[in-house]
């Protein structure tokens, strides 16, 4: 055999997982539910076109005139997008890094390679922003295009609003990736803590004043949102429209930065020392 | 004789007759789930509300000035139902989640039915063991503070003037627990992953509340309330409780929704609980 | 060369369960077969030496170096485990490549190495086959083919003859002494001790998480004093015979059975001598068969457990 090649490096074996998880998580039957899920807002807003199309009287009156098609937009982004599944595929994918290797019993052979362990993290979270970036995006593009022109308003209108909304999905699913993939790195069941703090953490800090809703991703998401957010009539949404708090961009930016680079970090170091036992 | 036969011997004692052998399977669930120190420690914590509803009825009956401020109705007991939703998911995943999962992956479907055991028998015994956690976060508890309402009271006038309070209680939070536990079990048998059957049960509950929260605000009424389950159980839970209901969808339409979806489980249990896959 | 594994007073627990017990070894190059009842230490021990663990307490190396937290080392080392997982949708040649390019090869040079050894494990007509079509045998072959692509030093093999079939068994079993002859060392474990006994005579045996003897096969069996050895003679004159052989004080006990008489001697080498010289010149009749039924690993095994 010709002279071995040089010792492993984080950022090259990394590249090569990615290669590999990526086909393995797009054609997965997983797959399937990241496709419906990414489906649903463009099913919803194809319903709501259709509604409205026949029906414009349907539509509520705000601020003397009929929503537009922009502003449903907004709702959906803010209340699918954000509140659901951007956290959600991060909850789902995110623990299941390593989790679903140690299920499959494949971790052994990518643990048994020339090549670091934190690598191998690495690249699957790179193959996960891909995957989902790949389907979220696209699927929040076509949900512009059906609704925009309800209400009589332009397709190009809301372009640079559209692409903040991407840009923003974008960094929401890194961030939340990279926290979910610290906590599958480290916790027993990761699964239910994710489902705690996405469902019952963020929602209920952000209700309280004061320092505690930062320990939230989505304290500084909704920094990068460009729509406002929807009232909704309840107890909780008054309260927390009376304790709504946005920091600014840059801080926002800059903390969700951070929160992805030391979880990463994290959960590289717990998959370099964590012994992962199999079951039998 | 007096050397005796060592060998194995046949059982000859009573047997269970058929149709009751469901028990033992929940007896071995409930076994194994009260020996998980994680578990208790969230069944405790579902218990917390029950204390603070034992606090406000305690003092809406010993404190006068507390009396109108906490006072205590047929809407206290629906809410408290309502709010230990958040745990009834927490412990609908916990414990749901692999109850058919597990035993598909491990292939032991093929052990269970190999048995003298029914397929309804199976499918009973797996559905108890969840209903047997939820009952204990929700109708238990529920009961306990009407129990506790006509102890602090010292009289029956409440329990007189409301009833029904004690069968609504009862047969809401078995409507309850049947529905999610039938849900998350036919979830369970479509996967050999618990953590893909959980996140496919946190879109049922949780999309389908998004979807409304969208539709609710386009639309600017609660017409389409029966699209989240959460929604249709409030509805069928106000109907149940003779209180005002909070949306204007009919309480028949959210009963036919969970009556479908009840439905539409047993179906899918059907067809995948089998001891043999049939490959086409 | 030194020892290819080394274990210096090696302990492994798992919270109150010890896997491992104060073990300390060295496995010579060559192929050496790792042998225990279940829950012996087997797994435990295959899988600190492939890195998947760390000890507990005491040092391991392997080819010299430690292997916890040392991906470099999986350059010289290929491990086929046991457990029966693949990405079921590649095909073998997509599957074995794959895994070669994280060693850090170009492509090209991750597909011909994967495709050499898939030939060499006589795969080749089905690399282009999903593995979740193969046979149970086909999949142990390509986990052996993804072990050996990168031409490793040292080949780690967990129960590579589980599930196959007699024909695919013995083919694995000529592969494993094909690279044990071309200069590999091999570390292969398995319950099946008479296939073991035909790979190698150099064993390493475990029970409870320590090690109960490694070495030569023969050379444990003749240190296991207190167990006299058995030897089964069958001839003509079996009464004649056992008359001559109680004359001696080695023997310690014999028996009968139908046209044969059966001996446990204290010294082997002794008895067998004066057999051969009873042979030979045929006064108490013919001998047609001499056999030891317990020197063989199947005897050496049971003494050591059971003891």
């Amino acid at each position: 055999m010709s002279t071995r090649p040089a010792p492993p490096a984080l950022v090259r074996s990394a590249w090569r997982i990615f290669d590999l998880s990526l086909g393995e998580m797009l054609w997965s039957r997983r797959s399937v539910f990241l496709a419906l899920v990414a489906g649903g807002p463009v099913a919803l807003a194809l319903g709501i076109r259709a509604v409205t199309m026949w029906t414009p009287a349907r539509l509520p009156m705000v601020n003397g005139a009929r929503m537009s098609g922009s502003a449903i937009f907004g709702l959906i982004v803010w209340l699918l997008y954000i509140r659901f599944i951007v956290p959600v595929l991060g909850v789902f994918y995110g623990t299941a890094l390593i989790a679903d290797e140690v299920e499959d019993k494949t971790i052994t052979y990518l643990f048994t390679r020339p090549i670091p362990r934190g690598a191998v993290l690495v690249g699957k979270y790179l193959a996960f922003l891909v995957c989902t970036a790949l389907l979220v995006l696209p699927s929040a593009v076509i949900v512009y295009f059906v609704l925009s022109p309800i209400g009589g308003g332009g397709i190009g209108e809301q372009v640079p609003a559209l692409l903040a909304d991407l840009g923003m999905l974008a960094v929401g699913l890194t961030a939340y990736g990279a926290l979910f993939a610290f906590v599958g790195a480290r916790v027993k069941r990761p699964l239910v803590v994710g489902l705690v703090f996405t469902f019952g953490w963020e929602p209920g800090i952000l209700i309280f004043p004061g320092y505690l809703k930062r320990a939230s991703v989505a304290f500084y998401l909704q920094a990068l949102v460009p729509h406002a957010m929807p009232s909704e009539e309840s107890v909780v949404s008054g309260i927390l429209q009376l304790f709504n708090e946005i920091p600014p961009l840059a801080t926002s930016l800059a903390s969700l930065a951070g929160i992805t680079v030391v979880a990463l970090w994290l959960a590289s170091r717990a998959t370099r020392t964590r012994e992962f036992v199999l079951d039998q | 004789m007096p050397i005796h036969d060592q060998g194995y011997r046949h059982y000859d004692g009573e047997r269970s007759a058929l149709g009751r052998r469901w028990i033992v399977i929940v007896r071995a669930g409930v076994r194994t789930m009260f020996g998980k120190k994680p578990f208790m420690g969230l069944l405790l914590l579902a218990w917390v509300p029950f204390l603070g509803r034992a606090g406000q009825i305690y003092f809406s009956t010993s404190v006068p000035q507390a009396a109108t401020l906490l006072r205590v109705s047929p809407t206290t007991f629906l809410d408290f139902l309502g709010q230990q939703n958040l745990w009834v998911f927490f412990i609908t995943v916990y414990v749901g989640s692999g109850l058919i999962a597990n035993d598909r992956r491990a292939n032991a479907l093929q052990i269970y039915l190999s048995k003298p055991l029914m397929r309804s028998e199976y499918i009973f015994g797996k559905l108890a063991v969840l209903m047997v956690f939820l009952l204990l976060v929700t109708g238990v508890p529920g009961l306990l503070l009407l129990l506790l309402q006509i102890l602090f009271t010292g009289n029956l006038t409440f329990f007189r003037d409301n009833s029904h309070l004690l069968p609504a209680i009862a047969l809401f939070s078995f409507v309850q627990a049947l529905t999610f536990s039938s849900t998350m079990l036919a979830l369970s048998s479509l996967s050999k992953s618990s953590r893909y059957v959980a996140i496919l049960y946190a879109a049922v509950i949780f999309l389908t509340q998004a979807i409304y929260a969208v539709l609710r605000q386009v639309t600017g009424g609660t017409d389409f309330a029966w699209v989240s389950l959460s929604a249709d159980m409030t509805q069928l839970g106000s109907a149940i409780f003779r209180v005002p209901p909070q949306y204007t969808t009919p309480w028949p339409l959210s009963l036919a929704v969970i009556a479908g979806l009840i439905v539409l489980s047993g179906v899918v249990l059907e067809r995948r609980v089998r001891g043999v896959e049939i490959v086409t | 060369m030194g020892a290819i594994i080394a274990a210096d007073h090696v302990s492994k627990w798992y919270g109150q369960v010890i896997g491992l017990n104060d073990v300390s070894l060295s496995v010579p190059s060559g192929i050496t077969g790792l042998l225990g009842p279940n829950g012996a230490g087997k797994s435990t021990f295959m899988k600190l030496v492939t890195g998947q663990l760390k000890p507990s307490k005491g040092t391991l190396s392997v080819l010299g170096e430690p292997i916890w937290g040392n991906p470099a080392l999986y350059f010289r080392i290929g491990f086929c485990p046991e457990q029966d997982a693949f990405y079921e949708r590649m095909t073998g040649l997509e599957w074995v490549t794959a895994l070669v390019r994280l060693n850090g090869v170009s492509d090209q040079e991750a597909a011909a190495m994967a495709r050499r050894a898939l030939d060499f494990v006589d795969l080749a007509d089905a690399a282009g086959k999903k593995i979740g079509a193969y046979s149970k045998g086909m999949r142990q072959r390509v986990k052996m083919a993804q072990a050996l692509a990168h031409d490793p030093e040292l080949l780690i093999l967990d129960e590579p003859l589980a599930g196959m079939d007699p024909i695919a068994r013995r083919k694995t079993m000529r592969l494993i002494k094909e690279w044990g002859r071309s200069g590999k060392s091999i570390l292969v474990s398995s319950h099946i001790l008479h296939e073991i006994e035909s790979m190698t005579s150099n064993i390493l045996l475990v029970n409870q998480g320590r090690i109960l003897a490694e070495g030569n096969i023969h050379q444990i069996r003749d240190l296991i004093d207190e167990h006299p050895h058995t030897v089964h003679v069958r001839a003509d004159d079996t009464r004649a015979l056992a008359r001559a052989f109680l004359s001696e004080d080695d023997v310690l006990s014999l028996k009968f059975e139908e046209g044969a008489v059966i001996v446990q001697t204290a010294r082997p080498d002794a008895f067998y001598a004066r057999l051969t010289a009873l042979a030979a010149s045929g006064e108490l009749g013919a001998i047609h068969e001499v056999t030891s039924p317990d020197d063989n690993l199947q005897a050496v095994f049971e003494y050591l457990v059971k003891s």
